[in-house]
């Protein structure tokens, strides 16, 4: 065309009152506006100009819009372009400059000669259903964030016993994926449980509970307590129950350690009830030296006094160095000055029991950083310990032997008790650092290797034993030259 | 309390602990009886063949269940089962609990109780009463 035709020109070729069926088109509850090619309103519905405003001549985009060119992606145009049908979401500002989200639809009209003179377009105001959707969405996304908050497993099993849906937590430490078969996942079974709260769920529409032992992605065993609810949709039927599973292994090791602490407060009161017994029965056996002026029972009444006194002190200096958190003084410790020194100590009373205490000893090992009293204690406790073990061994062919090593390994200084004595069956070795557990009766106050024990680990160092029934037992300290980490 | 007259009695005490040995042995002695001691099972097995006590006191609590062991050992004989035997036991602690005599009750049908209890802290008194009703009675 010479120039674009003018807005009466185009209105008169299209008799738009007749094409827009008047009052019916005014009625109906969308905005229908009509646009020449150059996108300038000829005609509006009434709702349209009720909202809107009387517009007839102005731009669309400028209308709808306020902006100041047309839009880039605008069905209008394009129904222009290709004579199509063409449908988008929108949001328009009404004479308020309130938004309105709406869906658009736009038609081409044709003239008479068939050419596309003007394009309606008819706008569904979906503002509500809009807010609605948000509103949904931020219920749904809050509803999420609290699903994977929550601190336990929560998990949705449909009734093939599949995890159907499953909060962050059941992700991280069970399974990351969805669709898998809970009995597979998190009890590592080729079939349904036996006794299964989800399965009564199912059965029953109830809330069941129970506790059972699960395993983790990375193999742990983990004790909980189960709770499962059964999902309905609208119409009541159960679709899948959900399962929440509070994590109680710290609770339930928490219980073995009390219990533990109560057993080892009974090994207390019996180690002392032990020394009591000794002390009365010194009391009564030198009081009866005392009243017959009988030397004899004073001696040994006085003994068992002294005997037990000192059980006594020993048990309870043991007793405190288990019960202190403390850290080593980093002061330098010459190990093989140390053990030379267990060695003297317990030089007579071998020599007195027949035993060869024997040693090899490194001489050019460094330092080692440490409480030199403690490790003079864990080498004594050794020692002392590998000579009872040959001492209470009635095996008369052998000659008992204690034989002390001390060298260095890489970083390590490794000390090394071995005697062959009497040795330990595989129970006695599972006993052997638990606190009170001796096999030497009255003589041992139990608590020796578990102060052992404590010595090395606060030395950042490692224990270990080996040992065979009959032929002797070997104990291995390793101590980092350096000190503890 | 003192013994009758006659022949003293002989009492075995069994107890890995030597102090209670000193202290039972010389209790008894100051009583009347002649007391032997054992440390532990087979120390004791040994004395009653060698010395045939007429009563012994048995400490449940030794280590290796050795106490236990002699027990059920004599009771099985038919020359030593009639000697009574008192139980001296610890109610609490490692070895020796009140647990440990009951299981040993319930698993063992046809062993026999003892004959007397006696519990740690030993009361001297408890001491001589039992021993004293038990021989009596046997005597």
């Amino acid at each position: 065309m010479a120039e674009s035709p003018t807005v009466e020109s185009v209105a008169a070729v299209l008799d738009l009152r007749a094409l827009t069926g008047g009052r019916l088109l005014d009625d109906v509850p969308c905005y229908i506006s009509i646009q020449d090619r150059q996108f300038r309103i000829l005609e509006a519905n009434r709702k349209l100009k009720e909202d809107f405003g009387e517009h007839l001549s102005e731009h669309c985009y400028t209308v709808f819009k306020g902006r100041i060119e047309p839009c880039p992606e605008c069905p209008v145009a394009r129904t222009f372009q290709d004579h199509q049908e063409h449908t988008s979401s929108e949001t328009i500002f009404d004479r308020s400059g309130l938004p309105h989200a709406v869906i658009v639809k736009t038609s081409p009209l044709h003239g008479p000669s068939g050419e596309i003179v003007a394009v309606m377009e008819l706008f569904a105001d979906i503002t509500v259903q809009k807010e609605l959707e948000n509103r949904l969405h931020d219920s749904l996304t809050r509803f999420h964030n609290l699903f994977d908050v929550v601190p336990c497993y929560v998990s949705v099993h449909d009734r093939d016993f599949r995890i159907v849906e499953a909060n962050q937590r059941f992700k991280e430490s069970f399974s990351r994926r969805l669709g898998g078969y809970c009995y597979e996942i998190y009890k590592r079974r080729t079939e349904p449980c036996t006794s299964c709260p989800v399965a009564d769920a199912f059965a029953d529409g109830r809330s069941h509970s129970d506790e059972q032992v699960v395993i983790d992605n990375a193999g742990r065993q983990l004790h909980v307590v189960v709770y499962t609810a059964p999902v309905r949709d609208p119409r009541g039927r159960i679709t899948d129950v959900m399962q929440v599973a509070a994590d109680i292994t710290e609770m339930r090791s928490l219980q073995d350690q009390l219990a533990s602490l109560g057993r080892l407060v009974g090994g207390i009161a019996h180690s002392i009830k032990n020394v009591l017994e000794g002390l009365r029965g010194g009391v009564y056996v030198a009081n009866l030296g005392f009243r017959d002026q009988n030397q004899a029972d004073i001696q040994t009444g006085w003994g068992m006094i002294q005997r037990n006194v000192d059980r006594l002190s020993a048990m309870i200096l043991d007793m405190l160095y288990c019960a202190k958190e403390r850290s080593p003084r980093p002061l330098p410790v010459c190990l093989p000055e140390v053990t030379r020194a267990v060695l003297q100590l317990f030089g007579a009373r071998a020599a007195d029991s027949g035993v060869k205490l024997e040693a090899q000893i490194a001489d050019d090992l460094p330092d080692l950083l440490g409480e030199p009293r403690d490790i003079h204690s864990l080498i004594s406790n050794l020692v002392g310990n590998a000579l009872d073990a040959c001492y209470t061994d009635q095996d008369e062919r052998k000659s008992p032997r204690v034989m002390v090593r001390v060298f260095r390994e890489d970083q390590q200084a490794v000390i090394e008790v071995a005697d062959n004595g009497t040795g330990m069956d595989e129970e006695t070795r599972g006993k052997l650092f638990t606190m009170f557990f001796s096999t030497k009766g009255a003589s041992g106050t139990g608590l020796g290797l578990v102060v052992a024990r404590k010595v090395v680990s606060e030395h950042g160092g490692t224990i270990s034993v080996d040992s065979t029934p009959e032929q002797g037992s070997t104990f291995t300290v390793k101590l980092p030259l350096g000190g503890p980490p | 309390m003192t013994a009758e007259a006659g022949p003293m009695k002989k009492i075995l005490v069994v107890d890995d602990e030597p102090d209670v040995c000193l202290y039972l042995s010389r209790l008894l002695q100051e009583n009347g009886y002649a007391a032997a001691s054992a440390a532990d099972g087979l120390e004791a097995m040994q004395a009653v063949e060698r010395d045939q006590p007429d009563l012994i006191t048995l400490d449940l609590s030794m280590p290796n269940k050795s106490g236990v062991r002699f027990y059920r050992e004599i009771k099985a004989r038919a020359d030593l089962k009639d000697i009574p035997v008192v139980f001296v036991t610890g109610v609490t602690g490692l070895g020796g609990s009140s647990a440990d005599t009951a299981r040993f009750y319930s698993t063992r049908s046809q062993v026999p109780p003892p004959d007397g209890f006696i519990a740690k802290p030993i009361d001297p008194h408890e001491v001589l009463d039992t021993v004293g009703r038990l021989l009596h009675r046997s005597g």
